[in-house]
């Protein structure tokens, strides 16, 4: 099982590239946004389900992302490429100053202070003339569905051979240290405060690329969409259905939820969230551990699986 | 930093009036001690004495209220714990603190990766943890994930990531509780093998039979005050001792 998920993914990744040959407007357009919330859901993984943070603040890199290549593109006429690179520039900044602080805060309470970022940047970009202020700006048209898909693809792969290399280095083997037990890992040596904060920079070096990918996309930008904090809810729930912590357990489970959305929400549109919600709640509750946990589990995964799950967790 | 006053050369680790207060409660006293390379000092003291605290403030886990830390000459009381294990200090927690999301292997692997060798490459460290999970005798469990071993498998664990460490200091808080007398008399040996290596060791264990075989000197904490220092059976025989200590354990 495990030497074939490595080949696997790489054929994934290759028939995936091939889809605006062959796909319709429609599929590009869904592969665009699946493709850009995994990579989201990827990076958010990095701090969150190797280090053990959950971070709702990672939602602000991705506006960063965004406005950069906006202001960037619109203000001063920059191309899309230098306008992405203004974009991760902001957001590693932001990340390291917002990280320095508030990663000397553990498990719930980190949580909490991050929470309160969304709302801080939306307040600061609607006041900033440069940004539009309030109204946002309108970045020249593009129109190449394929190229901005192919993009995304690069993006999610370029992510996903990170977070591999997470895996199997020392770097990943501090953070695994300090998800599990921060005092002890700083014990046995390992600067817990230098790896939460570059891991939190690394994880907004691609959700800001994502940001401004997406920008340039959908042609227009404003704090409200920029600075959501239920993208960040979505990346949560993408990672922990998947499986923090593991290599393709959040990419897994970013497909499979923009499915389901996608299903639900042709089929029967109103109720389509509450559907969602329901599908999750369900998924919480059967796989605590996600996805990739069930995979691991191979030939010996059946109905009990799922009820020890349930025992453990006292339900 | 102000000067260190010149300890002699050989001493590994000093405290000079090392105090700690919780709230109201000080659970350490005024302690100074020396321990040289090479040397084991044995500490005991009854439940809550505050042996577990003074191995907090050597190894960086929580800050003195007063005194110091003094590691190979040099004041270490603002160093952070991560920086001390890269000098040379390790420890075992009483209370253990496996890394459950790894294997066994991995969890050792942490040790020479980050401690005082650190290792750089990955494939490097597992060899020297494989290596002290043979020494340490938990050679055949290296593929288990960490949570899956019982108590005297996860005493061994403890013991082993403290020596991937490569450290000067090692400091190990009650390794032996829990363990059947066969398995005390193994991990006697494993320590006594280590200390011919010339590190110098601070041993926490209520089991007086090992205290006794191990220890060149024997310290003795009660209420967080030192009550002796010395030799090992004039401080075991001595009539405070046995009062404060194996009179109110009851043995
Ligand atoms: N973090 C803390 N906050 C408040 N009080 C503490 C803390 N840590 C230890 N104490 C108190 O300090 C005293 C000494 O505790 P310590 O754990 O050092 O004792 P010990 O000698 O290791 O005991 P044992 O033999 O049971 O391990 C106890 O009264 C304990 O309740
Ligand atoms: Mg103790």
């Amino acid at each position: 099982m495990k030497r074939l998920i490595l080949p696997l993914a790489v054929l994934v990744a290759l028939a995936l590239a091939f889809l605006p040959m062959v796909g319709s407007d429609t599929m590009v357009q869904f592969g665009i946004n699946a493709l850009l919330l995994a990579t989201l859901a990827q990076s958010w993984n990095i701090l969150g389900g190797f280090g053990g943070y959950v971070s709702f603040g990672n939602s602000v890199f991705y506006g960063l992302g965004t406005y950069g290549t906006a202001i960037a593109m619109t203000n001063y006429n920059l191309p899309f490429g230098v306008g992405l690179v203004i974009g991760v520039i902001l957001a590693m900044i932001g990340a390291a100053l917002v990280g320095l602080p508030i990663l000397r805060l553990r498990g719930p309470y980190f949580a909490i202070a991050t929470l309160g970022l969304n709302g801080a940047m939306m307040a600061i970009f609607s006041n900033l003339p440069i940004a539009g202020s309030n109204i946002g700006l309108v970045l020249p048209l593009a129109r190449n569905d394929a190229m901005f898909y192919e993009l995304a693809l690069g993006l999610l792969v370029v992510c996903t051979l990170t977070v591999l290399w997470i895996s199997r280095s020392r770097y990943g083997m501090g953070l695994i240290a300090i998800r599990e037990d921060e005092d002890a890992a700083g014990v046995m040596g390992v600067n817990a405060t230098l790896w939460k904060v570059s891991a939190l920079v690394l994880a907004s070096i691609f959700t800001a690329v994502a940001g401004g990918i997406h920008a340039y996309w959908s042609t227009f930008v404003d704090p409200a969409s920029a600075f959501d904090s239920t993208l960040n809810v979505r990346m949560v729930i993408m990672c922990v259905f998947g499986g923090p912590g593991t290599v393709f357990g959040p990419v897994i489970g970013s497909f499979v939820l923009s499915a389901v959305y996608e299903v639900l929400a042709a089929q029967i549109s109103t109720a389509a969230a509450l559907l969602f919600g329901f599908v999750i709640v369900l998924a919480v509750v059967f796989m605590p551990r996600g996805l990739a946990d069930v995979v691991k589990g191979g030939r010996a995964i059946s109905w009990r699986y799922f009820i020890r799950n349930i025992r453990e967790n006292r339900l | 930093m102000t000067a260190a006053p010149q300890t002699t050369p050989r001493t590994v680790i000093e405290t000079r009036g090392l105090t700690k207060r919780f709230q109201g409660l000080v659970s350490v006293n005024n302690v100074s001690f020396q321990i040289a390379e090479g040397e084991t000092l044995g500490v005991i003291g009854p439940n809550g004495a505050g042996k577990t605290t003074l191995v907090n403030m050597i190894s960086g886990t929580l800050t003195p209220s007063e005194g110091q830390v003094v590691f190979e000459g040099q004041v270490i009381n603002d160093v952070p714990a991560f920086r001390r294990a890269h000098l040379g200090i390790a420890r075992t927690f009483q209370v253990m603190k496996p890394f459950h999301g790894m294997t066994v292997l991995e969890n050792v692997a942490v040790g020479a990766l980050f401690g005082r060798g650190a290792e750089r490459s990955m494939a490097a460290a597992k060899e020297k943890a494989r290596e002290w999970l043979e020494f340490t005798g938990l050679g055949r469990r290296i593929d288990a994930n960490a949570e899956a071993l019982g108590g005297p498998d996860r005493k061994r664990l403890e013991f082993a990531k403290a020596l991937s460490m490569q450290p000067r200091l090692l400091l190990l808080d009650e390794v032996m509780a829990g363990l059947n007398p066969v398995e005390v008399d193994e991990v006697v040996d494993l320590i006594k093998k280590i200390r011919s290596q010339g590190m110098a060791l601070l041993v926490i264990e209520h089991v007086v039979k090992a205290i006794r075989s191990l220890s060149d000197r024997v310290m003795v904490l009660h209420h967080g005050e030192k009550i002796a220092d010395g030799d090992p059976t004039r401080v075991l025989e001595d009539p405070r001792v046995i009062e404060a200590y194996l009179g109110k354990r009851r043995t």
